[in-house]
């Protein structure tokens, strides 16, 4: 009992974990490509979100680097080379310009690197300074057109210097120009408290200070200034990046976006899910734990249903197998038991022709072959209900009333019991409808259960029967009897042939044999149990109508 | 010992004592009775000997067994009754036999008192039967324009 308890808690454990895998594993799984996919797409906003900002970024930047050098070109190309060279002009110049406030110096060099006039704050630093070997002047020669990186002024103010030559390249115009008007633009690129926005040129040198205080760019950084496309983005763990090249691949505008700062509603996201996934598999597992336990019940119930039913099973095929076994040895003895009575016949008949004076014992010679007739034919009586009833004959069907059977099988034995003082009681369901089986063959199984209730009883008591109702469209007819009970040994072969309980020579031990066997052939079924208040109680069930399939 | 009208039987069984002994007894009783230890013998013995009135035939034999032998006894002496014998109770064999025709049955051990019983009992129907016929013989024999 306790391994079986175990088993069906284990299988009970089973089913639970299995419908709980089966029912949570695929919602953690859905979990978590919903919390990938918000990431995904987190990330490609984010993307268009820093795209759009530095287009927008590169754009001004550009503007104001291409207004500085077209300012330059006008000036140069406006005002001729003697004007341009006269300090006094230079500084009228500067002054107009000076509202601007980007323009921080001016400075005109002829084409031998000779500086004629300067206006700013520089002054002290250049006086008499050659530029002919500085790889910025000769650049400026050769493309009419410089652009320096950023450098902090002694001001500590970022600036960076433009350079021009005049159509005729006698002269070159040099500017300084303070840059720190990037620095609040790229001051609002920023995406995001951890984000960072800066310019780097191609050696990858900061030309604007990086919001987040870094001094050097990352693998990942120098990554896209290796990129060639004018604009390329890089999504690492934490960061997206976007880059943009502004005047003509001189500088890299790069923005950084910290993914963690754009979550805030992927977070809000991410719990309902969380929450949604841990209802879910907590009524998962509330099902599953049901289920589970429903199916384990009803587990245990069939199996207990199928023991029955085996052990139906095994005692049907006990009783056909004793039945065959049986009738094979009643089929062997018959024929020497024609032999004996045959012999004993002839020796009875040849007798009287002997000489009665020769022969003493006549007499008790025929009186000996009677008595072995006799007993040859109680012999026969023994094989030939056990062939007749392993071998039934087709039933004969017929509408028959059981009360009606059950009351003329009493009234057989009714005499018998009262002499003895026994009670017969009866409890008829008056509404039982009639059957179509065979009367004389259910009788006389009422008889053989009557007989044995009066034999076991013996003296002083009551037999019940009582008929009803069944389930499954069978009607059951009771016989209880006040008697000692059924042994618990003798239950198990009760019906065999030959089992008796009652002295030698009261019971042949056919009886419940031939009754079991009549009942199955009829479609029914019967039982032996013990009575609650003790005393033997023998249960037939019958169907309304219908014989079992296989009449031999 | 009841008396009994002189008829002639024919007893099939493959046990010889009990054959033998049945016939000793039958001819006591002052019947004919002869013996054929198997289906075989007993259908030559009836195509030979058209003065047999009753068989008495053992169900389960060796070779051709009750059943098969009584099926030819039914062709070729239809007016020939046939009692079956059977130490096996299988009331399906005695039902098919009597199904072909035979008179009746009888299980084994059977004394010899009802068994001659019931072979007069087939004799009786024989004779019947046979004298209808012969009526009808000569009805239409007597019918007949000269």
């Amino acid at each position: 009992m306790m391994r079986k308890k175990a088993y069906y808690s284990a299988i009970t454990r089973r089913l639970v974990i299995a419908f709980f895998c089966l029912s949570v594993v695929p919602i953690v799984g859905f979990a978590l490509v919903a919390k990938d996919q918000v990431e995904q797409t987190n990330i490609v906003k984010l993307q268009e979100l820093a795209n759009s900002t530095i287009e927008h970024r590169a754009e001004v930047i550009s503007l104001f680097l291409k207004d500085r050098l077209s300012l330059l070109r006008l000036l140069v190309s406006l005002y001729p080379e003697d004007f341009l060279i006269q300090q006094e002009r230079l500084e009228q110049l500067f002054l107009a310009l000076a509202p601007q406030g980007d323009i921080v110096d001016l400075q005109v060099i002829d084409s031998s690197g000779l500086q004629f006039a300067y206006v700013g704050p520089y002054r002290t630093m250049i006086e008499g300074k050659r530029y002919d070997e500085a790889s910025w002047f000769k650049e400026t020669l050769i493309s009419g057109v410089h652009v320096s990186d950023v450098f902090s002024g002694y001001r500590n103010v970022p600036h960076f210097v433009v350079a021009v030559t005049n159509p005729l390249k006698t002269l070159v115009l040099r500017a300084t120009i303070n840059s720190s008007i990037f620095n609040s633009l790229l001051h609002s690129a920023q995406l995001g408290p951890r984000g960072d926005a800066f310019i780097v040129n191609q050696a990858g040198a900061f030309q604007t200070p990086s919001l987040l205080g870094d001094t050097e760019l990352n693998r990942e950084e120098r990554l896209l200034i290796s990129f060639d496309s004018r604009q390329g983005s890089l999504v690492t763990d934490k960061y997206v990046y976007t880059s943009h090249w502004i005047d003509n691949n001189r500088w890299l505008l790069v923005i950084k976006a910290n993914i963690e700062d754009s979550f805030g509603y992927y977070i809000q996201v991410r719990n309902r899910i969380i929450m949604l996934v841990v209802a879910i598999s907590v009524l998962a597992m509330l099902g599953a734990t049901l289920a589970s336990v429903a199916i384990s019940r009803n587990l245990q119930r069939s199996d207990k249903e199928y023991g029955a039913l085996s052990m139906q099973f095994a005692q049907v095929e006990k009783m056909a197998t004793v039945g065959r076994l049986a009738a094979g040895i009643a089929h062997e003895i018959n024929n020497p038991l024609q032999m004996i009575t045959n012999q004993a016949g002839w020796i009875g008949e040849l007798l009287p022709e002997e000489d009665p004076a020769s022969i003493k014992n006549l007499e008790e010679y025929q009186k000996a072959v009677e008595q072995i007739k006799y007993h040859v034919r109680r012999a026969g009586t023994i094989t030939h209900r056990l062939l007749g009833y392993s071998r039934k004959m087709s039933t004969q069907q017929e509408r028959v009333s059981i009360n009606e059977l059950v009351e003329e099988a009493v009234s057989f034995v009714e005499r018998e019991a009262s002499y003895n003082h026994i009670a017969i009681n009866r409890r008829f369901n008056h509404d039982l409808p009639a059957v179509m089986t065979d009367g004389p063959q259910l009788q006389q199984v009422f008889l053989n259960l009557l007989n044995n209730a009066i034999d076991a009883v013996g003296q002083k008591g009551e037999i019940t029967i009582t008929t009803r109702i069944g389930t499954k469209g069978m009607l059951v007819i009771e016989f209880a009897d006040s008697g000692p009970g059924i042994k618990p040994e003798a239950l198990k072969q009760i019906f065999d042939p030959f089992f008796t309980t009652k002295q030698t020579g009261k019971g042949t031990g056919l009886g419940l044999y031939i009754s079991y066997d009549i009942v199955q052939k009829l479609g029914g079924s019967i039982q032996a149990a013990n009575g609650p208040k003790g005393g033997a109680v023998f249960i037939v069930e019958i169907p309304r109508s219908g014989f079992s399939e296989n009449e031999s | 010992m009841t008396e009994l009208k002189k008829f002639s039987v024919l007893v099939v069984d493959d046990e010889d004592e009990f054959r033998e002994l049945t016939v000793k007894r039958l001819n006591k009783r002052g019947l004919d009775a002869i013996g054929a230890e198997s289906g075989e013998r007993a259908l030559d013995i009836l195509q030979q000997n058209s003065l047999i009135d009753v068989v008495l035939l053992d169900v389960k034999m060796p070779g051709i067994d009750g059943i098969e032998t009584l099926r030819q006894i039914r062709q070729i002496r239809p007016l020939v009754e046939t009692v079956l014998l059977t130490g096996h109770a299988s009331v399906d064999s005695g039902i098919e036999g009597m199904k072909l025709g035979a008179f009746d049955y009888l299980m084994k051990p059977i004394e010899l008192e009802p068994l001659l019983e019931k072979l007069a009992d087939a004799y009786e129907k024989k004779r019947l039967h046979q004298e209808k016929i012969e009526q009808a013989q000569i009805k239409r024999f007597m019918a007949m324009p000269t």
